[in-house]
């Protein structure tokens, strides 16, 4: 879990200097799986020097992982062709010519740790394991300048939204930052919901209102046992910024066949043993969503699901006009 | 004894699935866990619960409850009232929570 | 009626007493689903369980209730109690079942004796 410092409530100013750093925020909140390329070209160790030219040459990259069944063994950078080339092996197999010493970086990293790499090892690329230590990308410079210059626009309208003229009231939180993360296991009952407790408390410190952080721990709390009972595994996130609330969840599989028809109050794929620990009873997203000023999911099968609620400060001013039970799609 | 009608009437409850109009329970159980269920349950008792889900009606028919009462107004998923048609049990479900459906029969039984 | 008196007019146990016991008890909640007790909107709940776990009680803290009563007689895990003291919130267990749990409850905040 990273710590990082919070930027307390800091006075309500049009000024946007007085906003938290953007970007560091981003680097932060930014996995290097958000940001890799995750569309592979590979060799496999057999592939000749020659052939791997060819793939640098359509696709104008300049290194080439060379892989077989997620397995990384080796990389070919443009400058192990050139080599090939003057030395006349370029049709021997890569296998014997790849760089085996590799710096590799983990999907789940924040790009503030990619950046770093880049920094210090002075490489063009780097290959991105998953946690099984499978090859799922590559990233290079160029993905982390794209992807934050989409990011920074996207906070950019973001930030003006709030601070143009709108007749919205401000409150005392709009100025308020921080961010955290916590990691979810697998089954392990023992930790989870140790994270929505920690985002209960932190909400409290800061004296928000009380419904908001019952709605923020109640979001919090289904998102993090979901993952612990149905995912491989995740992340929570918590971020407060712009008077709004967001958790995230995300995790890395095994992702949901029918998103709609698990949003449903009642649907549940729990076993009997889950549902004896007192869950399971398909009340969890719609529950979420109950709570939530906005909420979004985003799943597939054999991959990771993503859930997103959002709940507003200025939310809690207005009456709330749907009481309960509007749950299911 | 409280029959459906009294259950339905007490618990401002709707009838989902009735096969045997005339049966009468002689006590309740409050649980949302088919184990806990299974092991404590009496026969013959309405099973207040808000388990909807077709394993109820299996666990139900096991122990002899007759009458499921679903709680908070959860919907009843078609295979669940398949099952019950089955197995020859009610279910009725209640807007009201598992500690007020309770409260409700136990008034009920004192009528 | 506060959590401690209600605990006491059911001859419940108290296994862990915090600050909490003190708090008027004015909503009921009993159930072993934790999704469904966090469908509870109101304040001061105590809750009642047949389920014995860390969860209960973490379950029971993001709503804010006044304390946990685990029914059927369960025996709490040395675990549990320690949870319930970090987290700073009262809990018991009854030897009533759940049902049994309710109406006693019912009885107690309605000053029903019989």
């Amino acid at each position: 879990m990273e710590e990082r410092p919070f930027a307390e409530k800091v006075p309500r100013s049009a000024d946007l200097n007085e906003q938290p750093l953007v970007i560091l925020e981003l680097i932060q909140r930014l996995k290097v799986r958000d940001v890799m390329t995750t569309e592979l070209l590979v060799a496999a160790r057999h592939t000749t020097l020659r052939e791997v030219q060819d793939i640098m040459k359509q696709i104008k990259i300049s290194g080439v992982p060379v892989a077989e069944n997620g397995r990384l063994y080796g990389l070919i950078s443009i400058d192990d062709i050139i080599r090939a080339l003057e030395g006349g092996y370029i049709d021997e197999p890569c296998q014997k010519h790849m760089s085996t010493k590799l710096v590799v970086l983990e999907d789940d990293m924040p790009l503030s740790f990619a950046i770093s790499y880049f920094d210090r090892y002075r490489y063009g690329r780097f290959p991105v394991l998953d946690r099984n230590q499978r090859l799922v990308g590559i990233i290079c410079q160029r993905d982390i300048n794209r992807t934050l210059l989409v990011e920074l626009t996207h906070e950019l309208r973001r930030m003006e939204e709030l601070t143009g003229g709108s007749s919205a009231p401000q409150d005392d939180y709009a100025g308020l930052y921080f961010f955290r993360e916590f990691p979810v296991s697998k089954f392990d009952f023992e930790n989870a919901g140790k994270a929505a407790t920690t985002i209960k408390q932190l909400l409290q410190e800061r004296s928000f209102p009380a419904r908001l952080i019952r709605r923020v721990a109640v979001a919090a709390y289904e998102l993090e046992m979901n993952m612990c009972v149905h995912s491989l595994g995740g992340v929570l996130t918590c971020q407060v910024s712009n008077g709004e609330v967001e958790i995230v969840a995300r995790d890395t599989g095994p992702g949901i066949a029918d998103v709609e028809w698990a949003c449903r109050d009642g649907s549940s794929t729990a076993n009997d043993w889950i549902r004896s620990l007192g869950f399971g009873a398909g009340l969890g997203l719609p529950n979420v969503k109950r709570v939530a000023d906005h909420f979004e999911i985003r799943s597939q099968e054999g991959e990771g699901t993503r859930v997103r609620a959002v709940l507003v400060l200025a939310s809690e001013n207005k009456p709330k006009e749907e009481s309960q039970g509007s749950g299911g799609g | 004894m409280l029959t459906i009608d009294e259950l339905v009437e007490f618990c401002g409850a709707t009838a989902v699935v009735v096969p045997d109009p005339g049966v009468e329970v002689t006590g309740c159980y409050t649980s949302d866990l088919l184990s806990d269920v299974m092991a404590n349950a009496p026969e013959d008792c309405v099973l207040v619960t808000v388990q909807n889900h077709r394993n109820t009606v299996a666990v139900a028919t096991l122990v002899g409850a007759l009458v499921i009462m679903v709680c908070h107004d959860r919907e009843i998923p078609e295979e669940m009232i398949t099952a019950a048609s089955n197995e020859g049990v009610a279910i009725l479900k209640t807007p009201l929570n598992q500690y007020h459906t309770s409260a409700r029969i136990y008034r009920a039984f004192g009528s | 009626m506060t959590f401690a008196e209600v605990v006491a007019a059911i001859g419940g146990k108290m296994v862990v007493l915090t600050e909490t016991a003190d708090r008027k008890v004015r909503h009921v909640v009993g159930s072993d689903l934790m999704s469904d007790v966090l469908l509870v909107d109101e304040d001061d709940m105590m809750l009642l369980t047949s389920l014995a776990s860390d969860q209960v009680l973490r379950t029971a803290q993001i709503v804010g209730a006044t304390g946990v009563v685990i029914v059927n007689d369960k025996p709490v895990p040395d675990s549990m109690a320690d949870v319930a003291r970090e987290l700073g919130l009262s809990l018991a267990t009854s030897n009533l079942s759940k049902y049994e749990g309710c109406v006693a409850v019912y009885k107690a905040l309605n000053g029903i004796t019989t």
